[in-house]
C-alpha cells in the first residue's frame, strides 16, 4: 500500500521526465538555429564592411596585394583571394568540421564563401567562425535539463512531505480518532474542524454515522436494561405467590409437582434476566477493575461449592492449579467467569465424564469430555445454545467473553482428543 | 414481632405479609417514600424490609433517617437492581443484608430470622428447640448437650428450616438458599436431595426428633 501522495507524484515526475527530455532536442534546434543565423548575419556584414574599407583606403597595385597579404596573416578567420572574374559565384553559407591547430582539436566552423569588388576587380572572400559541436551543445542541454529535473524532483519530494502533512492532517487526524472508537466505550466522538471542503464532508458523514450508531446502540443497551429491570418485579411476584401456594394444606401431590416445575422455569428466566442485566452492565463498564484476586483461591472455592454436581455426575477433576498467581480485575465479575466455565463444563460433561483445570501465569485452560466440536462461530453468541439436550440461560458463554472482552483477554474454543477446552489468555 | 415492609409492588408486599403473618409477626406496609418516612418516625419495629426504588424518593434516603435518629431496627434491602454499588453502599449506611428480587419467601423469612436474632440476643445467640440446641455465633448444633457435626451447607439447610418453621418449602427455594446464583444454572435441584437426606440421618442418630418431613414428594416442612 502507497501513500495516496505518492501515488499522485509518480506520473507528474514521469511526466516532467517526459516533457524535459522532449525539450533537450528542441533546446538544442533552437539555440543552434540562431547561433547560425546570427553567425551568418555577422559574416555578412564584416563582409559589406571589408569590402567597403578596402575601397576606402583607395590602395593601386602592388600597395593592394601587400595589404591584403597582411590582411591573410594577421586577420585569422577571415581569408581574401584575388580571383578571375570567371569564377565568381553567388554567396555560399556553409558548415563544416576541421582540425584547428589553435585548439589542438577537432573543431566546427560555419563560414562564408562570398566575393567582393575591389577597385574593380573580383576578390574572394572566406569568413569562418568556430562554433561549439553539436554534441557539445546537446551535453550542455541535457544536464542543464537534468538539473531542472532534478530540482524538480527534490521539489516534489519536498512539498509532498510538507503537504501530506499539513493538508492530509485533518483526515489522519479523523482516522486516529476512529481507529480508538470504541461504540461500547461511553464517550462521543468529536472529529477535528478543518477547512478543506472534502475532509469537513467526510468528518460530517462519519459523525452522522457514528451518532446514529451510537444512539441506536445505547437504546438497545438501555432497553435490555430496563426491560430486565421491568421483569424482576412480576418475577418476583410470581415466585412469592408460588411459596405462598406450597403453604395450602388442600394442595395434591400433582399440584405440588406443577409448582416445582414452575419453580424451576422461573429459576431460568430470572438467571436469563439477571444475565442480560449483567451484559448490559459490563457493557456500560459499570465495573472497575482495581482488585488483585489470587486465582488459584477462586479457583478452589468454585470446585467446592460445586462438588456435589461432580459427584452427582460422577465427574472426575483433574487440577493443576499452582497457589499464589494473582490477577488484576474485577472480583465479581472474575468469580462469575470462572463460575461459568465451570458449570459449563459440568453441564455438558457425560456421566463418569473427565473435568481439567490448568492454570499458570499466563492462561487458565478449561477442559471437559465432549463428543462433537461445537461451532466456534456462535459458541459465544447470546441465545445460542451450542447443545440441545442441556439448555442453559444460552448467555453464560456470552458473559464469559464479554467479561474477558472487558479485561483485554484473549478466549479460545478448541476441541482435542474427544475434549471440549477453553483457553483463556491473561 | 413488628416488621416494616417499605415496598410500592402491592401484590408482593401482600405476598411477603402473608407469609410472615402467619408466624408470629406483624406486618406493617407503606408504599410510598412519605409514608415509609412517617412510619419509621412513629413506630418502633423489629426489622424492615426496604425497597430502595421508591414512587417519591430514595430508599437509601430511609437509611439516613434511621442512622440520623440512631434507630437500631434491623434492616433488609430488597431491590430489583442487584446492583453491587447498592448493596455495599445500603450496607455502609447500616442496613444488615441485601437481597435481590426475585427471592423465594423462605429466604427472606429466614434472613429477617437472621437479623432479628442478631439485634436482640448480640452475643450469645442460641437457639434452643426442645432437645436441639444451634449457637449461631459458634455455628455449632447440639442435641442432649451433643455436639453434631454438620457440613457448611447442612448448617445452612438447617437455619434455613428453623427461620421457616412449619412452613412447606420447596426445593427450589432450597437450592438457592445452598447454592445462590449458581443454582438454577444448573437447572436441576436434585442435589439439595442428598444434603436433606444426610441432615436428617445426622440429626436422628443423634436422637434428635424427625421434625423435617417430605411433603408431597418435592418440599420439606420443618415442624414443630
Amino acid at each position: 500500500m502507497r501513500k495516496l501522495l505518492n501515488k499522485s507524484i509518480r506520473p507528474l515526475l514521469v511526466y516532467a521526465l517526459l516533457i524535459i527530455t522532449l525539450s533537450i532536442p528542441v533546446y538544442f534546434y533552437i539555440i543552434n538555429k540562431i547561433w547560425v543565423s546570427e553567425l551568418d548575419e555577422h559574416h555578412k556584414v564584416t563582409k559589406q564592411k571589408i569590402e567597403k574599407q578596402f575601397n576606402s583606403l583607395n590602395q593601386q597595385e602592388p600597395q593592394l596585394s601587400e595589404t591584403i597579404q597582411l590582411w591573410n596573416i594577421l586577420q585569422h578567420g577571415v581569408r581574401i583571394k584575388s580571383v578571375d572574374q570567371s569564377l565568381v559565384k553567388p554567396d555560399r553559407f556553409y558548415t563544416n568540421k576541421r582540425f584547428d591547430e589553435y585548439h589542438n582539436d577537432e573543431e566546427q566552423f560555419r563560414g562564408l564563401e562570398s566575393y567582393i569588388t575591389i577597385n574593380n576587380k573580383p576578390y574572394q572572400v572566406i569568413i569562418e567562425t568556430n562554433m561549439e559541436e553539436v554534441d557539445e551543445t546537446v551535453i550542455a542541454v541535457a544536464s542543464v535539463a537534468l538539473g531542472f529535473f532534478l530540482l524538480l524532483l527534490i521539489g516534489f519530494i519536498v512539498l509532498n512531505r510538507q503537504l501530506s502533512g499539513r493538508i492530509w492532517k485533518p483526515f489522519y487526524s479523523t482516522m486516529k480518532k476512529l481507529e480508538s472508537f470504541d461504540l461500547k466505550g461511553n464517550s462521543d466522538i468529536k472529529l477535528d474542524k478543518t477547512n478543506t471542503l472534502e475532509f469537513e464532508q467526510l468528518n460530517q458523514v462519519v459523525t452522522n454515522l457514528i451518532n446514529s450508531n451510537v444512539s441506536s446502540y445505547r437504546q438497545q443497551k438501555e432497553f435490555t436494561e430496563n426491560a430486565s429491570h421491568e421483569l424482576q418485579t412480576p418475577l418476583a411476584i410470581i415466585k412469592s405467590k408460588l411459596d405462598l401456594l406450597l403453604q395450602n394444606p388442600a394442595l395434591t401431590k400433582e399440584q405440588a409437582q406443577a409448582v416445582d416445575d414452575i419453580n424451576l422455569a422461573l429459576s431460568r428466566a430470572s438467571r436469563i434476566n439477571k444475565n442480560l442485566l449483567l451484559l448490559a452492565k459490563i457493557e456500560n463498564q459499570q465495573f472497575d477493575a482495581n482488585e488483585w484476586i489470587n486465582i488459584g483461591e477462586m479457583v478452589n472455592h468454585d470446585i467446592d461449592m460445586l462438588s456435589e454436581h461432580l459427584l452427582s455426575k460422577h465427574l472426575k477433576l483433574e487440577k493443576n492449579i499452582p497457589p499464589n498467581i494473582s490477577i488484576q480485575c474485577n472480583r465479581n465479575l472474575f468469580e462469575i467467569l470462572l463460575s461459568n466455565l465451570l458449570i459449563n463444563a459440568i453441564r455438558h460433561s457425560p456421566e463418569n465424564g473427565i473435568i481439567k483445570i490448568e492454570l499458570n501465569n499466563k492462561m487458565i485452560i478449561f477442559s471437559n469430555t465432549g463428543l462433537n466440536a461445537l461451532n466456534p462461530e456462535s459458541l459465544f453468541k447470546r441465545f445460542m445454545s451450542a447443545s440441545s439436550e442441556t439448555p442453559g440461560s444460552g448467555l453464560g458463554l456470552a458473559i464469559v467473553k464479554q467479561i474477558c472482552h472487558r479485561f483485554n483477554w484473549q478466549i479460545s474454543y478448541s476441541f482435542i482428543h474427544g475434549a471440549h477446552s477453553f483457553t483463556i489468555e491473561f | 414481632m413488628k416488621i416494616l415492609i417499605i415496598e410500592d409492588e402491592k401484590e408482593l408486599a401482600d405476598n411477603i405479609g402473608n407469609y410472615l403473618s402467619s408466624e408470629s409477626y406483624i406486618c406493617e406496609f407503606a408504599n410510598t417514600f412519605s409514608k415509609a418516612i412517617d412510619k419509621v418516625d412513629m413506630y418502633h419495629y423489629d426489622c424492615i424490609l426496604l425497597d430502595i426504588m421508591l414512587p417519591g424518593g430514595d430508599g437509601m434516603k430511609i437509611l439516613e433517617e434511621l442512622k440520623k435518629q440512631n434507630k437500631q431496627e434491623g434492616v433488609i434491602i430488597i431491590s430489583a437492581k442487584d446492583s453491587l454499588d447498592d448493596k455495599v453502599k445500603g450496607l455502609q449506611l447500616g442496613a444488615d443484608d441485601y437481597l435481590s428480587k426475585p427471592f423465594h419467601l423462605p429466604e427472606l423469612a429466614a434472613r429477617i430470622y437472621a437479623v432479628i436474632r442478631r439485634k436482640q440476643f448480640g452475643n450469645v445467640n442460641l437457639i434452643e428447640q426442645n432437645e436441639l440446641t444451634i449457637d449461631l455465633l459458634a455455628k455449632t448444633v447440639k442435641v442432649n448437650g451433643t455436639e453434631v457435626i454438620l457440613t457448611k451447607k447442612e448448617l445452612e439447610l438447617l437455619l434455613l428450616f428453623i427461620g421457616n418453621k412449619n412452613k412447606v418449602i420447596s426445593r427450589s427455594a432450597l437450592a438457592e438458599h445452598l447454592s445462590g446464583d449458581i443454582a438454577d444454572m444448573l437447572e436441576n435441584h436434585d442435589f439439595v436431595y442428598a444434603h436433606i437426606k444426610n441432615l436428617k440421618k445426622k440429626l436422628g442418630d443423634a436422637g434428635c426428633g424427625n421434625y423435617l418431613k417430605t411433603i408431597y414428594g418435592s418440599g420439606y416442612k420443618w415442624e414443630v
